[in-house]
């Protein structure tokens, strides 16, 4: 440890868990639903059928990833709330305090690190809006993928009962009135949010990595080890 | 927004999509005797027609044989059990009983022609004969004021009874005034809410009367809207596809001959036993579909395998109607089984939405501020890209800015 620094606990072990969970599932949620869309790499004709079954491979790992999602989502809504780290919400609320700091992170970042006046040692609650973003982006996909699943199961039926396709139609019917009134509505708002996730994605990734390198404080290590470093007195 | 609104409303309010085939024992006995009932009490009834059915079916050829057939597989698409069999049989004999008016407004008489396709009349349309088709301006003999007449006294004398066929859109925008139908230069708005007043139930069918089909699709000249936009305080029944499939047609007036009630209906109006379907969950492909293997190219291997149409275009996926069961033509075939995607044509707005014949990866999809035309995949990308081009600037300018301070401390 450098002198004059010193480690703080940003992520617990849960956390840190949850964010590459995410990382992964993300990957494959990408690569298999662009291939759902669009079939983009062909079967060899010579196979037989039963030996390849490849779209539905790509659906299967598709939807366990999907489910992955949508239970860290739950976890992640949990957390905002009642985590005994800390919990997001507070930083949500637009008090004046969190503006003037979501401003200050803001200015931070457009002027270079040339200005730094917040406490980079915790969550701040710039970071903490992307990451809201995020994962309301994450629950959209949620319902709309949802409502796009449940299409299969019309005879009311499923393999854990009844009450799993009955409970997704009254869950999700309503996005398709809110996407523009059909089910193509549904699925072309369900791609788009795909590309509004990766570009998000891309943002996070470098901001992380400018943080660490102009604010020398390891922030990249937050996901690895859970800590990062902040220079003693000084805030 | 409050048309969407409206609509999340009707979704939540509406039963829910699942088709329910087995209803119990204690349903069907009592459905059973509602049947009877009604049955009975539409024997009183005078017909409104002199035709027979008995006598239409050997004059056409057919035996009782083939038409007991026929009668059995209604009866399992309307999803009723079997003993509900010979009830069916009697509702098709007592169809003269059924007074309809048929209107037709911005349409192409596609529906008219689907039903009264002449390949060799087959029950379907020895059936569809025998309703009492009191008014129907491009079938009948009388043209203009008599024909004004017709439907005056058919609307007078079977007043509350009668059946409102609707096929074609309404148009209720620029267009409005354009649509008259007439010596009397009726618009077709006036016209079909005057009628719908004294009707039963209105059936809409085809794509153009339910959803507002071709002529509603952007950019909408004459502001066409379907039947369920426009009638109120009717029952409404939607049988959208183009053509709608005379089988369902069929479905819809044996059912109403049947128990005098329209049949359960989904979030979009359309009778559940034929559109609680999902093309893609029936279709003769799907086993193609699931093991990767698609039709490339027309005409490529592939196509001659009859591999699945998905890359081609096909909607099949999101698309609920049962032509994947009943096929069309007298079940000859339909389109996917004739080596073509489905169209999406019982779905609102698939002119719009559906009806590119290419995959969705490929299809020019309209941006949401309208105007230019964009796919999903090249807004995703460019903004990718500046998202891409504004880390790149704002890396470099870090970069810079970081020296110089270096420099600046050093
Ligand atoms: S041809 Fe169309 S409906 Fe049939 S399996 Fe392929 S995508 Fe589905
Ligand atoms: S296959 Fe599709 S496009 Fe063709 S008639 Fe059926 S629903 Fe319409």
């Amino acid at each position: 440890m450098k002198s004059g620094r010193k480690q703080v606990k940003r992520m617990t072990g849960a956390m840190r868990i949850i964010h590459w969970a995410n990382a992964i599932s993300m990957v494959a949620a990408v690569i298999t639903g662009l291939y759902i869309g669009h079939p983009y790499y062909q079967t060899l004709i010579a196979d037989g059928a039963v030996d390849k079954y490849v779209m539905a491979w790509n659906r299967w790992g598709h939807f366990i990833v999907a489910i992955i999602f949508d239970v860290t989502s739950i976890v992640v809504a949990y957390l905002y709330f009642f985590s005994r780290f800390e919990k997001p919400y507070k930083k949500l609320i637009p008090t004046g305090k969190n503006v003037a700091e979501f401003g200050e992170v803001l200015l931070n970042l457009v002027t270079l690190n040339r200005r730094k006046k917040f406490d980079s040692t915790h969550s701040d609650s710039f970071n903490t809006v992307y990451f809201t973003i995020f994962h309301v982006l994450l629950v959209w996909m949620l319902f709309t993928g949802l409502q796009l699943y449940v299409h299969g199961l019309e005879s009311g039926e499923s393999s854990i009962g009844a009450w799993w396709p009955a409970l997704l139609h009254l869950a999700t019917d309503w996005t398709i009135p809110v996407t523009g009134g059909t089910l193509m509505d549904v699925r072309i708002s369900h791609h788009e949010t795909m590309w509004l996730i990766v570009t998000w994605v891309a943002f996070h990734i470098y901001y992380q990595i400018w943080r660490t390198i102009f604010w020398k404080e390891g922030d990249i290590a937050i996901v690895f080890g859970g800590s990062k470093f902040a220079k003693e007195q000084e805030s | 927004m409050a048309e969407r609104i409206d609509g999340v409303r009707k979704l939540f309010t509406s039963k829910s999509a699942r088709v329910d085939t087995n209803r119990g024992d204690l349903y069907y006995q009592q459905l059973f005797d509602t049947c009877r009932a009604r049955l009975d009490a539409l024997r009183e009834q005078p017909a409104v027609n002199r035709l027979d059915f008995d006598s239409l079916l050997t004059d056409e050829g057919q035996d009782r044989r083939e038409f007991m057939k026929w009668v059995s597989a209604v009866t399992a698409m309307l999803m009723l059990p079997p003993m509900f069999t010979p009830l069916v049989a009697e509702a098709a004999e007592l169809m003269n009983r059924l007074p309809v008016v048929w209107l037709e407004l911005q349409d192409c008489a596609g529906n008219s022609e689907a039903l009264l396709r002449s390949d060799g009349p087959k029950i379907d349309e020895i059936v569809l004969d025998i309703i009492s088709l009191e008014f129907h301006e491009s079938l009948m003999a009388p043209s203009g004021h008599q024909a004004e007449k017709q439907l005056e006294d058919a609307m007078e004398h079977f007043k509350g009874n009668y059946l409102l066929f609707v096929e074609g859109s309404i148009p209720v925008g620029a267009g409005r005034d354009w649509c008259t139908i007439g010596a009397s230069g009726e618009t077709f708005l006036d016209h079909l809410n005057r009628v719908a007043e004294n009707a039963a139930a209105v059936v809409a069918v085809g794509a153009c009367a339910t959803f507002g089909g071709i002529p509603a699709a952007a950019p909408n000249p004459t502001g066409a809207v379907g039947v369920m936009d426009v009638v109120k305080g009717k029952p409404v029944i939607n049988i959208p596809a183009c053509p709608a499939n005379p089988a369902n047609m069929v479905g819809v007036v044996l059912h109403y001959a049947l128990t005098g009630q329209v049949p359960e209906l989904d979030s979009l109006l359309r009778p559940k036993f034929a559109f609680g379907y999902r093309i893609h969950d029936n279709c003769e492909r799907r086993a193609h579909f699931d093991a990767g293997e698609y039709v490339e190219e027309w005409g490529d291997e592939g196509a001659k395998n009859n591999f699945c149409l998905y890359k081609m275009g096909c909607k099949g996926p999101m698309t609920f109607n049962n032509c994947s069961i009943v096929r069309y033509n007298e079940g000859v075939n339909w389109p996917i089984g004739v080596g073509r995607g489905c169209i999406g044509c019982s779905e609102p707005d698939f002119w719009d939405k559906y009806a590119y014949e290419r995959p969705m990866a490929n299809a020019n999809i309209k941006a949401p501020t309208g105007g230019v035309e964009k796919t999903v995949d090249q807004f995703g990308l460019g903004l990718l890209t500046a998202a891409g081009i504004g880390i790149g600037i704002h890396a470099v300018a870090s970069a810079v800015a970081g020296k110089r301070e270096e420099g600046g401390e050093g």
